[in-house]
């Protein structure tokens, strides 16, 4: 499949919140490299969003994931991070209780600053911490905790190494928001696809979301030079709704700079 | 990476503001490799460019007024319709200072060519309208301001004599840079331009009210040589993006939105964000400045960046924030046959023709800028209007008058109701004590004009050179390859 095929394909938005430490981009890097490293804080930097291309119930689409690029540190995730936004990860840890905690003000986020209705997925990461022999043995990891003496409300404190936060609560706070929940592990792998997979099934299931957040956006048309669209919505503007104008599908572009006044 | 990554770091740059200059600059040095930590006093981003919701906007009113009187913003008012009173808090987003962007503005290049633009949903701006007084003194009618040949030519509002006029004007400024031309207007190049088109045009009062609409000229007062300058800008831009408009306005709040994506670049460039931040305390050691924040987190720089606070022209403007309980449909139709439909539009009270009650006439035009729910500034089913004008004593009544106006001129068989105001004013007087030295830069707020101004982004260009020393190759600036999403063959995945 070429490019200029991809582009036509509706894109949907994912991306994964939460407080920093929780696992977010490990989860990322793991469903979409295969990846695994345990003590790579920094390994965000430099990395927008991530594609795949998905076919789903013999449908293909283009799955866009964004992570907080380190935003949520301090808790400085701007409302446009948010928008056209399909669905939303919200990822605790579940070997940190203060991380779950945080988890309902995420929600509350989440749902402020999103269409109505969107598929939500409330994420307990690192699953295999919940083994206590595992969870024992002093790992890497570390929590990129903030330093500022400031209360930042995301940080997630320290792990005991063990299971925090019950199965049944995080179901529970999950049900609380009709959002789906899984329990996952970027280190072995355990449920990683299983989150994106259910997730994605419910944007493509729930009627009229794509429509919905298509208005929400008022129709705007991909904005790449050449038309490799990077993003969403690639052709949804073909059914007129709105009034969105993309710059980087004007003719006129190349001329923009130089103009003295 | 160590424990303490704001203290164990030797910071390239800290940037102090999300005003849009600051913004930029933070998107500018998003693919280098320099350590940038971005903070802003304010828990939200965008400085006085700001969007803000229906809470914000409270608690923002409610901290000008327990603040100094040297502030940018003052004397905020607010007030909700008792017909109203559960609005949606953040169904709102309203922009402190709405601009919007001519086609032709090195900024939309900027932002294609660093890739911001991807991020940003941009709106057509539409038509221009003069709101003139019917004889009788009390209902308003709108006339769109013709702005190119054909709407010369269809206009049935001018008379053939006013249309010969507006066409020669319009055909000499789209060459006014011309030595012919040039000669013209250059020896009254500081004149008032209402008076060199009344001059040289013959233009009667009413079209110089056209002409200086166009111009969007705050007290009305600009003179030939910038008037020709905006207007040129205008026709020029016209049909760049598409027929029928001339600007564009970044949906969600305006330039805020391009505030909060180059922000959002700067972190995936991996700049450290804090909001709710300010500097509190600053020393040199050794041309480091060591820095204590309002955090307690003390950290090392080599430059500190900042807004100077207020922009430089000195001039005071006092702005009407309203959002109306209708979506004022009619309004917003494009003009042209494949034209977009705009969300923005434009509609200009000349001076003399608001009468406060003490008998006391606008010396100022007043700009209002209407803004559909496209905009995602209201939710649907209404707008959003901006008014605008100079300071004076009579300001807030005349910006209240002009409102009324507005709502009463349109054919809706029921007269729109305003649902919620916010009232202020805005200061571009230069905060004292901002001094650049070595270690330290300051970026000029933007001019307290209502079209985005490119001068504001050549400091921006030397801020980012000053950091980038060395290593600045200028046909780089702003220009960067595609962030890989890291697709490719082996990324399918189907689900069953
Ligand atoms: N044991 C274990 N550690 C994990 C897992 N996922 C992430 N981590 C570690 O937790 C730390 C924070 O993860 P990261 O993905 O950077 O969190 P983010 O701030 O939410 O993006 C890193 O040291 C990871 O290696 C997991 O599934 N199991
Ligand atoms: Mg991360």
């Amino acid at each position: 499949m070429d490019a200029s095929d991809d582009a036509s394909l509706p894109v949907l938005k994912m991306i994964l919140i939460g407080p920093s430490g929780a696992g977010k981009s490990a989860l990322l890097t793991r469903y979409c490299d295969d990846e695994f490293e345990p003590d790579l804080s920094q390994a965000t930097i430099g990395i927008d969003y991530k594609i795949k291309r998905l076919s789903v119930r013999g449908k293909a689409y283009r799955l866009t994931m964004f992570d907080t690029a380190g935003q949520e540190r301090f808790r400085t995730l701007s409302t446009s991070f948010y928008r056209g936004a399909h669905a939303v990860l919200l990822v605790y840890d579940i070997s940190s209780r203060a991380s779950f905690l945080t988890m309902e003000k995420w929600f509350e986020e989440a749902e402020t600053y999103t269409v109505e209705g969107i598929a939500l997925c409330l994420v307990g990461a690192k699953l295999d911490k919940a083994d206590p022999a595992s969870a024992s043995s002093p790992t890497s990891e570390t929590y990129e905790e903030s330093s500022s003496s400031q209360q930042h409300d995301d940080d997630s404190g320290s792990s005991g190494g063990g299971r925090e936060v019950s199965t049944e609560e995080g179901k529970a706070l999950a049900d609380a928001h009709g959002a789906l929940f899984v329990e996952v592990s970027s280190k072995t792998r355990e449920n990683v696809r299983k989150a994106f997979v259910e997730t994605v099934n419910r944007v493509v299931t729930t009627p009229n979301l794509l429509d919905k957040v298509r208005l929400n956006r008022s129709g705007s048309i991909a904005l790449e030079n050449g038309g490799k669209g990077g993003r969403r919505g690639s052709k949804v503007d073909d059914a007129g709704a709105g009034s969105g104008y993309g710059l980087g599908y004007l003719p006129n572009l190349g001329n923009l700079g130089g103009c003295s006044c | 990476m160590g424990e303490n990554i704001l203290a164990d770091t030797l910071w390239d740059v800290v940037i102090c503001g999300t005003d849009l200059p600051q913004c930029l600059l933070a998107l500018s040095l998003s693919r280098s490799d320099k350590k940038v930590l971005h903070i802003d006093p304010n828990t939200y981003y965008g400085g006085s460019e700001a969007a803000l919701t229906l809470q914000d906007a409270d608690e923002w009113a409610a901290r000008l007024s327990t603040q100094e009187s040297n502030a940018v913003f003052k004397a905020p008012t607010i007030s909700r319709s008792k017909s109203a009173p559960n609005l949606s808090t953040r169904a709102y987003s309203l922009a402190l200072g709405p601009q919007f962007i001519h086609a032709r503005s090195e900024l939309l290049s900027q932002l294609v060519s660093s890739r911001a633009a991807q991020q940003v949903d941009f709106l057509a701006v539409g038509s221009f309208f003069i709101s003139k007084a019917a004889s009788d003194g009390q209902r308003h009618s709108m006339i769109r301001i013709p702005s190119t040949r054909e709407d010369v030519f269809t206009t049935t509002a001018l008379s053939m004599k006013a249309k010969r006029a507006l066409m020669k004007f319009l055909k000499f400024v789209l060459n006014y840079e011309g030595s012919e031309n040039a000669d013209t207007w250059k020896p009254h190049a500081e004149a008032p331009l209402a008076q060199f088109v009344e001059d040289h045009f013959k233009m009667d009062l009413e079209l110089r009210s056209y002409i200086i609409a166009l111009t969007l000229s705050i007290d009305g007062k600009i003179t030939t040589q910038d008037g020709l300058a905006v207007i040129h800008r205008h026709l020029t831009s016209m049909g760049v993006f598409g027929p029928g408009f001339a600007a564009v306005y970044p949906k969600w709040g305006g330039l805020a939105e391009i505030a909060q994506v180059s922000c959002r670049a700067g972190a995936v460039g991996g700049a450290v964000y804090m909001l709710g931040t300010d500097i509190k305390d600053t020393k040199t050691v050794d041309s480091i400045s060591e820095v204590e924040l309002t955090s307690g987190d003390k950290i090392k720089t080599r430059l500190i960046v900042k807004g100077n606070g207020g922009a430089e022209d000195g001039t005071d403007i006092s702005r009407l924030v309203a959002v109306i309980g209708s979506s004022l449909k009619a309004l917003f139709t494009a003009t042209v046959e494949g034209a977009p439909i705009p969300a923005v539009v434009v509609v200009a009270f000349p001076a003399d023709t608001l009468t406060a009650a003490d008998g006391t006439a606008n010396k100022s035009p007043v700009y209002l800028f209407a803004h559909s729910s496209d905009t995602g500034e209201c939710p649907s089913g209404q707008s959003v209007l901006y008014l605008t004008t100079s300071q004076s004593p009579h300001s807030k009544e005349v910006l209240g008058l002009a409102l009324e106006k507005f709502l009463g001129s349109g054919d809706e068989p029921e007269t729109p109701q305003a649902l919620y105001t916010l009232c202020y004013d805005q200061s571009g007087g230069q905060l004292p004590g901002r001094q650049a030295d070595d270690l330290n830069m300051v970026l000029p707020s933007l001019p307290l004009s209502l079209a985005f101004d490119d001068t504001v982004l050549k400091p921006v260009h030397d801020a980012w050179k000053h950091v980038m020393g060395e290593t600045a190759v200028d046909a780089e600036y702003m220009t960067f390859p595609e962030r890989n999403g890291g697709m490719d063959d082996n990324d399918d995945d189907a689900y069953e």
